[in-house]
């Protein structure tokens, strides 16, 4: 018995590697194994033009103490990333909205979630054409209501070009955001808010005391896709601005990409990609510390 | 018996039919073409090759057509894998940087040996392609700046001719603000901008080109006024933000009284603004002549199998003949002289406005300028321009945006020593 049962067992683990080795090989193949190049590419000097000799901590220490770039580069992601709330605060009042019996909130749920499904690229053409001072739409409103003299030049402005792709950036999130929370606040047992009510519970108490809390799980999930998702708007930030004027809107993501392609410098551009995993990774611990550590867990019962 | 010979003769009759077809394949040699956004001369193209295969019987030629920001990144990394193509179309001065590490071939042994090829071409662009006294590139198309002006906002301002000064371009360009009128405004990239410098007797570089030569008075004189006229609205601010579909927009939509741009630009402009002809539209050179350069050029790439087949191809699409049909085509000179001289007469006819435009690509090309050879030019580009955007458009002064500039230029050059 006791050998069928081991024997059971390694037919069992010979059956899981089998299913998990394509997933396994495409993953190591595409993923681990470049960036394991791309760690030590990182400490060397190489182009496509040369060959590549070791240099040591020559290229951080370029980055870390010569070049201004990646630090206004890495200070506008930070900003980035740290708007994702902006997007989820919004996202929660219209789940609430949706959530609530309204007439035609189906429809409103899809408008919504419309923006998520767009490509990014389509976005930002959508949205350097709405910020455009001639025929953009925001200025011909804001000129028709004689908010403004002159047509706000948003994007060739370094004051308003970053919270511009901000504001886009959110725009196509919120339906994303808006679906996770509506399912959120859909698993909330509604007895709860009966209870509460019985107990003559205003709105806003309940809210506060009883959405709120029960929607922790929903809302950090919605933060640490919205912060990695600002981590890696590469698209949006290079159509809408190229990461200008100037650097107002240069992002690490964006930044490494023109060292790459741009001034064929992959070797210093896979320093400053090391840097970005490892302050990506960074992120998700702390965010994953805060979920109680358990966020993407599966329980087997 | 009759089974072997039934199989004695299938096996001779498909040796007899494959035959060809191996002689062929022996025989015959194979060319990749990449061009760079050019994919609407599809048509053009393969007459090209038909042509090419008259006289190169099983030459067999794969084009292969990248939009505008792919092409780099596609030739590295097919430099990587070994296998770039054979021929390439390189712009700006992204050539140079493949030229000095190796990638291109050197045509210089080419063109000694047929001293009659560099006959074909306007000298002065031709010589754009040297780096290190080698020459890497033959012209495909070429264009360089000049001044468009609007001529009834001229006249609206009471100005006659065109600016003889760069204090005349922005004292006209004030002039000519008004509400959402703006006098002046210039195309940006790949240093478009700097005939606005040179003609002030800027330098971007010492002679040597080992230090910067640009933080000086004169320049932060030159970069105050621009920030100034910016700040007035006299120069567009697109003049420092904008690439190319924005600016020429704004000029196209008749509220732009110059525009600082090369002649590709008439023809998009033209395609937008109702209002663009010989009557409304001026075209002049840029005080003192200066203009940057801004070409398409065929280069060999140096791990080629057939370098001398892929030179007889690039002859071959720079030739009179198929120059001047692709000038025709495209509406734009090539650098081959012939073929330019035929083609805008052609040109002339239906469009003497164009004519003129692209007349003056051809003229006073002694004055180039920003097109320097240099093998980190997009490094260099990347290092300078964001400070001078930082000037212009009033977030730093211009003595601190030069101060930052070359900091930043030294340690490209530092770096490149």
């Amino acid at each position: 018995m006791a050998r069928r049962g081991r024997g059971g067992r390694w037919r069992r683990t010979a059956e899981v590697w089998c299913l998990l080795a394509p997933s396994l090989a495409i993953f190591l193949l595409y993923r681990i194994l470049p960036l394991l190049w791309n760690g030590v590419l990182s400490f060397e000097d190489w182009s496509p033009l040369r060959p590549a000799h070791w240099i040591g901590l020559e290229n951080y220490d370029e980055m870390l103490f010569d070049d201004g770039v990646f630090w206004q580069a890495l200070w506008n992601t930070l900003i980035f990333m740290a708007s994702a709330p902006i997007g989820i605060v919004i996202a929660l009042a219209l789940a609430l909205l949706v959530n609530a019996r309204i007439r035609g909130r189906d429809i409103y749920r899809t408008i919504i979630f419309l923006s998520y499904p767009l490509m990014t690229v389509a976005v930002a053409i959508i949205w350097r054409w709405m910020f455009d001072e001639r025929v953009g739409l925001i200025n011909y409103v804001a000129r028709s209501l004689d908010l403004v003299d002159r047509p706000i030049q948003f994007l060739n402005s370094f004051n308003w070009a970053l919270p511009s792709v901000i504001a886009a950036n959110t725009w196509q999130m919120l339906g994303f955001y808006m679906i996770i929370l509506l399912t959120g606040l859909q698993s909330i047992p509604g007895e709860l808010h009966e209870a509460a009510a019985i107990d003559g519970a205003t709105g806003s108490r309940r809210f506060w005391s009883i959405t709120l809390p029960l929607l922790r799980p929903t809302l950090f999930l919605c933060f640490v896709i919205g912060m990695l998702n600002s981590f890696t708007s590469f698209d949006l930030v290079y159509v809408m601005t190229g990461g200008g004027p100037g650097r107002a809107t240069e992002l690490l993501i964006t930044y490494i990409y023109k060292l790459g392609f741009s001034q064929t410098r992959f070797d210093y551009a896979a320093a400053v990609t090391v840097f970005f995993f490892v302050l990506l990774i960074s992120v998700t611990w702390v965010a994953n510390r805060l979920s109680g550590r358990d966020a993407g867990a599966m329980r087997l019962d | 018996m009759k089974r072997r010979a039934l199989l004695k003769g299938s096996l001779a009759g498909a040796a007899a039919l494959a035959m060809p077809y191996i002689a062929r394949a022996q025989s015959g040699q194979k060319l990749s073409f990449l061009t760079w956004n050019i994919a609407d001369q599809e048509k053009l193209f393969k007459e090209e090759f038909a042509d090419f295969q008259k006289t190169h019987p099983g030459v067999e030629i794969e084009w292969l057509d990248k939009k505008g920001p792919d092409l780099p990144a596609f030739y590295q990394t097919q430099l990587v894998a070994g296998t770039a193509p054979d021929v390439v179309d390189l712009q700006g001065a992204l050539w140079v940087e493949y030229a000095a590490g190796g990638a291109l071939l050197d045509l210089s042994p080419y063109l000694a040996k047929e001293p009659e090829v560099a006959k074909l071409y306007n000298a002065d662009y031709l010589a754009s392609w040297r780096y290190d006294g080698k020459t890497y590139m033959l012209p495909f198309y070429i264009a360089k700046t000049l001044l468009f002006y609007n001529k009834a906002m001229f006249k609206e301002a009471g100005l006659e001719a065109p600016p003889a000064s760069f204090d005349e371009i922005l004292s006209f360009a004030q002039r000519m603000a008004k509400g959402e009128k703006t006098g002046f405004m210039t195309l940006n990239f790949d240093w478009l901008y700097w005939p606005l410098f040179k003609m002030n007797g800027v330098d971007l570089l010492t002679a040597d080109m080992k230090k910067p030569a640009f933080n000086t008075p004169q320049a932060a004189e030159v970069l105050g006024k621009l920030a100034a006229s910016t700040d007035k609205g006299a120069i567009n601010k697109i003049s420092w933000t904008g690439r190319w579909v924005e600016p020429n927009g704004a000029f196209a939509g008749n509220t732009v009284g110059m525009f600082h741009a090369h002649s590709s630009a008439y023809f998009f402009v033209k395609g937008q603004g109702a209002w663009i002809n010989p009557d409304t539209l001026g075209i002049t050179q840029l005080p003192g002549y200066w203009a940057t350069p801004t070409n398409h050029g065929f280069g060999i790439s140096k791990s080629s199998k057939n370098p001398d087949l892929a030179w007889a191809f690039i002859k071959h699409l720079t030739s009179n003949k198929w120059a001047t049909e692709f000038a025709l085509r495209r509406k734009l000179v090539t650098g081959t002289i012939v073929a330019d001289q035929q083609s805008l007469e052609t040109i002339g006819k239906e469009d003497p406005l164009g004519r003129a435009v692209l007349q003056t690509q051809l003229e006073h090309t002694d004055k180039f300028t920003g097109n320097w050879p240099l093998p980190f030019d997009a490094e260099l580009k990347d290092a300078f321009y964001p400070e001078i955007q930082n000037a212009v458009l009033g977030r730093k002064t211009a003595a601190a945006a030069l101060g930052d500039a070359e900091r930043a230029v030294e340690r490209v050059l530092r770096r490149h020593a």
